[in-house]
Formats: C-alpha cells, sequence, structure tokens
C-alpha cells in the first residue's frame, strides 16, 4: 500500500510540473508582452519593466526562477495590480472560498445522504421519483441558470434574501445552495444506488432474519459499506467546494478566489492566472490523494497493488 | 382433415424451426430502446431541437446580430395602454420611450417625444396629432392624457412581432436562440467527434499493443487525467483567445481521457477471443484487426461515451459563455445569451429564461438517451 501511494504521489509531482511547464509555455506563448495591452509605454519604461519582472532572460531561466519561488511560496508579482503579488490574491481570496465551500459541504451532505437513502429504502415509490426527479435537475441544470432563477425569486421578487455578499447568514443561504447543487444531485444518486446494491446483499438477509429492526439493519448494516463509493467522489468535490466555484463566486459577487480567477482571465493578468491555476491544481490533486488514503484506511477489503 | 380426431401431421422442420423473429444484434438494441419511454423521448427533443437550429432560421425575418435600438427588452407579453384614437396601443418600453403596438400584436414605430413636463413628472409625445403623457412618477409608469390626467385603458397582449421578446441590443430572441442552438450543438457534436478519435486512436493503440507501450500511453492518461479539465479549459481560451475554434479546439482536446479508457478497457477484453485469433491466423493485419473486427465491437460503449459527452462539452461551453470567455460578439451561444440576460435580470427574466431552457432541454434529451443506450446495450437485460 506504501508502495503504491508512494507511485501515486509521483505522479502527482510529475502531473504538477507538466501543469506548471504547460501553463507557463502558454503563457509565454501569448502573443504579447504582459505589459503591451497598457497604454503605449516608452521603450525604456518597458526594459526596465521586463528588467524588473525578470522577462528579459531566457525561458528555461525563467522558467526554473519561477519554479524555485513557488517552492518558496513566492508566485510572483500581479502584473495588473502594482505591489500586489500573486500569493496575496490566494492569501485574501481562499480563505473566503473555504469559509462558503465548508458551509456547502455540511449542506451536501445534510441534503445529499438523507435523499438518497429515501430513495433508496423507499425504491420504486413515489418518494424515489421524487428525490431522484429532483436529482435529476440538479445535474441537468447549470448552476449559473440555479443561481440567476434563486436571485430572481428570493431577492427581486420576494426582497428576503440580498443579491451579494456574505455580511450576514442569510448571505449564505443562495450561493450556497448553487454552489451545491450539483454535488447535493450527484451524491444522492450514488448513496441511492450504492445503498440499493448493498441491500442485495446475502449479509443484510442474515441481518434481517435475525430479527433485527429495519431501521438497525439499514443504518448499522446498509448504510456502513453504502457510503464508502460516496466517500471516493468527496475528495474532488471538498476540493471543488472549497476552492470555489467561478461562476457562483462571480454572481453573487462573492471575493473569493475563484471571481480573482475569472477577474484575473478577463483582465489576462497572466502571473494571477499562473499562480492560481497551479494553487488550485495542488489543492484538487491533494485532495483527492488524501481521500484515497482515508478510503483505504475505512475499508480493508480494499488492496491497492 | 375431416376426422378431427387424426393426428396432425408433424414434421421435425416444425419442431426445430425457431418461431421468434429473428433480430440482428442493433436491431435488438433498437427494441430495447424504443421500449423505454424516456430514452425514445430524449431523442425525439434531440431531433427537434436539432431542426429548430438548422432550419429555423429559414423561417424568420430577423437576423442574429442586427440591432433595432426602438425595440429594446421588449418581453413576450406587453403591457399596452389603448390609444386616444383607438387606432391600436401603446407600450412603454425600458428606456421610457413609448412605441405603437398595431391591433393585431406587432410593433410599429417609436412616438416623436413633443416635450418635457417636469412639473406633472409626464413625457409628452404626439400620437397621430394628438398629445398622450407618460407619467413616470410613480411605478408602474401609466400613459395618461396630460391634460386631465384620465389614465388609458389597459391590457397585457402577445408580442406578435417578436414572439420571445428581444434582448438588451433589441435583437430577436428567437433568432439568436435558433443560432445560439445551432452553435452550442455544433461545438458539442465537433468536440464529441474529435474526442472520440482521439480516444479511439489513443485507446486502441494502447490496448492492443499491450506492455510496455501500454504502460507507457496508460500512464500519460492517469497524468493528464488529474489535471483539473476546467482549468486546462480555460487556460487554453486565455491563449488562443476568445472565438468559435478555440472553443472547439479546447474542449475538442480535453475529454478523450476517459473515452481512451473504455476503448483500451474493450480492446484489451476483445483481443482475447477467438475471432482475433481466427483473423491472425488468415493473416490480417493489425489494422485490419483493429479496426474491422476490434473497434466496431467496441462500438457500443464509445456510443454510450459519446452520448454522455455531448452534455459536457455543452455545460462547458455555457459555463465559458457564461465567464466572457466564449464567444466574441454578436455570435450567440447558449451561455453567451445567457451572460447577456443576467444583466437585465431584473427587470426581463424572459431573457434569461429561453436559452437556460433551452440548455436544460438539451441536457436533459442526452442524459437520457445515453442512459437509454446504456441499459439497450447490455446485453443482461436482454427480453
Amino acid at each position: 500500500m506504501v508502495r503504491y501511494f508512494a507511485k501515486r504521489l509521483g505522479m502527482m509531482i510529475v502531473a504538477l510540473f507538466l501543469i506548471m511547464l504547460l501553463t507557463f509555455t502558454i503563457m509565454h506563448a501569448v502573443p504579447g508582452g504582459p505589459f503591451t495591452n497598457d497604454r503605449k509605454v516608452s521603450p525604456e519604461v518597458e526594459a526596465a519593466l521586463n528588467e524588473k519582472y525578470n522577462l528579459d532572460k531566457p525561458l528555461p531561466e525563467q522558467f526554473f526562477g519561477y519554479l524555485k519561488g513557488i517552492l518558496h511560496g513566492d508566485m510572483g508579482p500581479s502584473f495588473k495590480y502594482i505591489g500586489k503579488e500573486v500569493s496575496d490574491f490566494i492569501k485574501d481570496g481562499f480563505p473566503v472560498s473555504a469559509k462558503l465551500g465548508l458551509v456547502t459541504l455540511v449542506f451536501v451532505l445534510l441534503a445529499a445522504l438523507p435523499m438518497g437513502i429515501l430513495a433508496a429504502v423507499k425504491n420504486g415509490r413515489w418518494q424515489d421519483m421524487a428525490m431522484m426527479g429532483i436529482a435529476t435537475i440538479g445535474v441537468t441544470i447549470p448552476s449559473f441558470v440555479i443561481a440567476s432563477i434563486l436571485i430572481y425569486i428570493f431577492s427581486f421578487r420576494l426582497n428576503i434574501l440580498p443579491t451579494y455578499g456574505l455580511d450576514s447568514w442569510k448571505g449564505y443561504i443562495l450561493p450556497v445552495i448553487a454552489l451545491g447543487g450539483y454535488s447535493v444531485s450527484y451524491m444522492a444518486r450514488l448513496m441511492r444506488s450504492s445503498l440499493l446494491e448493498v441491500m442485495g446483499q446475502d449479509y443484510i438477509r442474515t441481518a434481517r432474519a435475525k430479527g433485527l429492526t429495519e431501521i438497525k439493519v439499514i443504518v448499522k448494516h446498509g448504510l456502513r459499506n453504502a457510503l464508502i463509493p460516496v466517500i471516493t467522489v468527496l475528495g474532488p468535490t471538498v476540493a471543488g467546494l472549497l476552492t470555489g466555484s467561478f461562476v457562483t463566486e462571480k454572481i453573487f459577487a462573492i471575493p473569493g478566489l475563484g471571481s480573482y480567477f475569472v477577474t484575473s482571465v478577463t483582465q489576462r493578468d497572466y502571473m494571477t492566472i499562473m499562480g492560481v491555476t497551479i494553487f488550485y491544481a495542488t489543492f484538487l490533486m491533494v485532495m483527492t490523494l488524501v481521500v484515497d488514503i482515508f478510503y483505504c484506511l475505512i475499508d480493508p477489503r480494499i488492496k491497492y497493488e | 382433415m375431416n376426422n378431427k380426431w387424426d393426428m396432425l401431421p408433424s414434421s421435425n422442420e416444425d419442431r426445430e424451426k425457431i418461431w421468434a423473429k429473428n433480430r440482428t444484434f442493433a436491431g435488438d438494441v433498437w427494441f430495447r430502446f424504443r421500449h423505454k419511454p424516456t430514452a425514445i423521448g430524449g431523442l425525439l427533443m434531440i431531433v427537434i431541437l436539432l431542426l429548430f437550429a438548422l432550419f429555423g432560421p429559414l423561417f424568420t425575418d430577423y437576423s442574429y446580430s442586427a440591432q433595432k435600438l426602438a425595440a429594446v427588452n421588449i418581453p413576450p407579453i406587453m403591457k399596452v395602454y389603448e390609444r386616444p384614437d383607438g387606432e391600436g396601443y401603446l407600450h412603454i418600453t425600458q428606456g421610457l420611450k413609448l412605441l405603437e403596438v398595431n391591433k393585431d400584436g406587432t410593433l410599429g414605430a417609436q412616438l416623436e417625444k413633443v416635450r418635457e413636463q417636469s412639473a406633472d413628472s409626464m413625457t409628452i409625445y404626439d400620437c397621430g396629432g394628438t398629445e398622450v403623457g407618460l407619467y413616470y412618477g410613480a411605478n408602474p409608469y401609466v400613459v395618461a392624457d396630460p391634460e386631465s390626467g384620465v389614465i388609458y385603458p389597459s391590457k397585457t397582449m402577445w408580442n406578435k412581432s417578436y414572439i420571445l421578446g428581444t434582448d438588451s441590443l433589441g435583437r430577436d430572441i428567437l433568432t439568436r436562440l435558433m443560432y445560439g442552438t445551432r452553435i452550442s450543438l455544433m461545438v458539442a457534436f465537433v468536440a464529441a467527434a474529435v474526442n472520440m478519435v482521439i480516444g479511439i486512436l489513443f485507446g486502441g493503440i494502447a490496448g492492443y499493443a499491450g506492455g510496455t507501450v501500454d504502460a507507457v500511453m496508460m500512464r500519460i492518461v492517469d497524468i493528464i487525467s488529474t489535471i483539473p479539465l476546467t482549468l486546462y479549459v480555460i487556460l487554453i481560451m486565455v491563449f488562443l483567445g476568445s472565438g468559435l475554434q478555440s472553443i472547439i479546439i479546447a474542449l475538442g482536446t480535453v475529454y478523450w481521457v476517459d473515452m481512451a479508457r473504455v476503448v483500451r478497457g474493450q480492446v484489451l477484453s476483445l483481443k482475447a477471443q477467438e475471432f482475433v485469433l481466427a483473423a491472425k491466423t488468415i493473416g490480417s493485419s493489425t489494422k485490419t484487426i483493429l479496426f474491422q473486427h476490434l473497434i466496431p465491437n467496441a462500438m457500443g460503449s464509445i456510443l454510450v461515451t459519446v452520448t454522455m459527452l455531448i452534455p459536457s462539452a455543452i455545460f462547458m461551453e455555457a459555463f465559458l459563455g457564461y465567464l466572457g470567455i466564449g464567444l466574441q460578439p454578436p455570435l450567440a451561444s447558449l451561455g453567451t445569451m445567457c451572460n447577456d440576460a443576467s444583466e437585465t435580470l431584473r427587470s426581463c427574466p424572459h431573457q434569461l429564461l429561453f436559452p437556460a431552457l433551452v440548455i436544460c432541454l438539451i441536457m436533459f434529451s442526452f442524459n437520457f438517451v445515453g442512459d437509454g443506450l446504456r441499459d439497450a446495450l447490455d446485453p443482461k437485460l436482454k427480453k
């Protein structure tokens, strides 16, 4: 098992290196330097700027300089906001995104698991149909549409919830639903199918045969095993929720990492795009790996090679 | 056969004949597919959407790009006031102008402004010789007689000129919806096709070659699949700039990883079977075995993966459009239409509703068709 995870870790490092290389290459292949989009600057100023940001060095040297910076937690300066470092954006944005993400995660778990369990227990009846209907809608409607509809109904029409910001608990309601809608639906479906499969197993029949109550059978014998596939998708979900969705943060004007990323993309702030991409990618990969280790610890049947 | 007690003539042929209808595999799949209401409903919906996107523009008088600033943000169901001369109706636009509406519901010209009567909070317009006032002192704004202040009778009526209304630049939403659906579907189909080709080639070669080649190729796939795809697509879009080609390239090069895995798995299990051995024995080349024998046999899973890939491509395209790094205006896609509409959401929710509805319809239909196909191709469920 240790060997397996060492291999995974190695692959992750290779992937990260590739991502950095890719990002770096793409950013430097973009026509025009980072300062050509702005007002016309004199050649001397441009040369000075290039020297300040090490843009006059050969590309490999720049790349390894950048790599060294990242390893020291320095992602370079933002090209559009003078005096701001890319790591400042992450320091400012990530806590906001992470807080929203944690609230959403709690919401997702509290909503999706009961939905899936109810649907599986009442398999084929109207409760099942209703839950799976909601879940299908949640998977097929894009989050920005859900968010816009919610804003229109609850903010513009009923006027009970704010359209932007996270100042009070009320501000969390709409972003949490918009951000978590997809995950709720996806997990509820997964929970349902996995519980249904487990409930067909022999040991469940044994549990029933020895006269346990149905609740005990479901909770103690069914759920424990049915939760394993749900935990697998928890890794990417947690990473996605914590780093924030670009669209949700844009719609609700939440100053999280996602909105910084979108702004930097539209403003072509290359250093920020690079930095945030690498941060995102690292975070996602680490989360997936952590969940896989966790997954292996809770289920002794799983053996990695 | 006069005596009914005689034995019936029976031969071996009768007894051994297979009386059930002999169906091919494709016929079998189609039989199971068509007995699933959601799947066939989804297929019908896709056909209708395709017809709407391909042939709809032939039946409309508007273009997707021509702006008409006199008719901005007109809803599909308008509130209208009767004209004093009884010759039709007047509609208050959001720019606080008065628009003539004919009796059949088509839109006429914009009225000429005469003067501003600030004391009464009224703008006076010339309506066929008589003066009418647009009172903006209180919400909702009304059309009234400037002398007496009497409000003209009002009612709601369908907009016959623009069935789904106009957007914030006065473009017909129905026409833009047709072009938007066309572009979104085209992006999705082309991206799916490109992914399919790359995935089949990559997975097929890896699966058939096996050994070190397979190991190296699959490591590459593993590494690529750890890269968050959204970020990758956004990066490519930043690099290539917005535009139709960039979206197709970005989406076309991203989603092949799953396809490659599926094809490899299929090829790995198929290549151990006897028909491949037979093909090898008669001296078929590797190319023939791979493309004539293995890939056609794996087509079922490939088709399911492709049908599931199309909604994700549409999702991604809409997402890019919504972030504002998708198409260049005035081209419309469903995502950019949603993005444009979100700015005027408070006053014109219909502008968001229609493109969002089409996105949902596409997502539903492809998901249903994909589910139906998967069930139909599964021989365990054979009836």
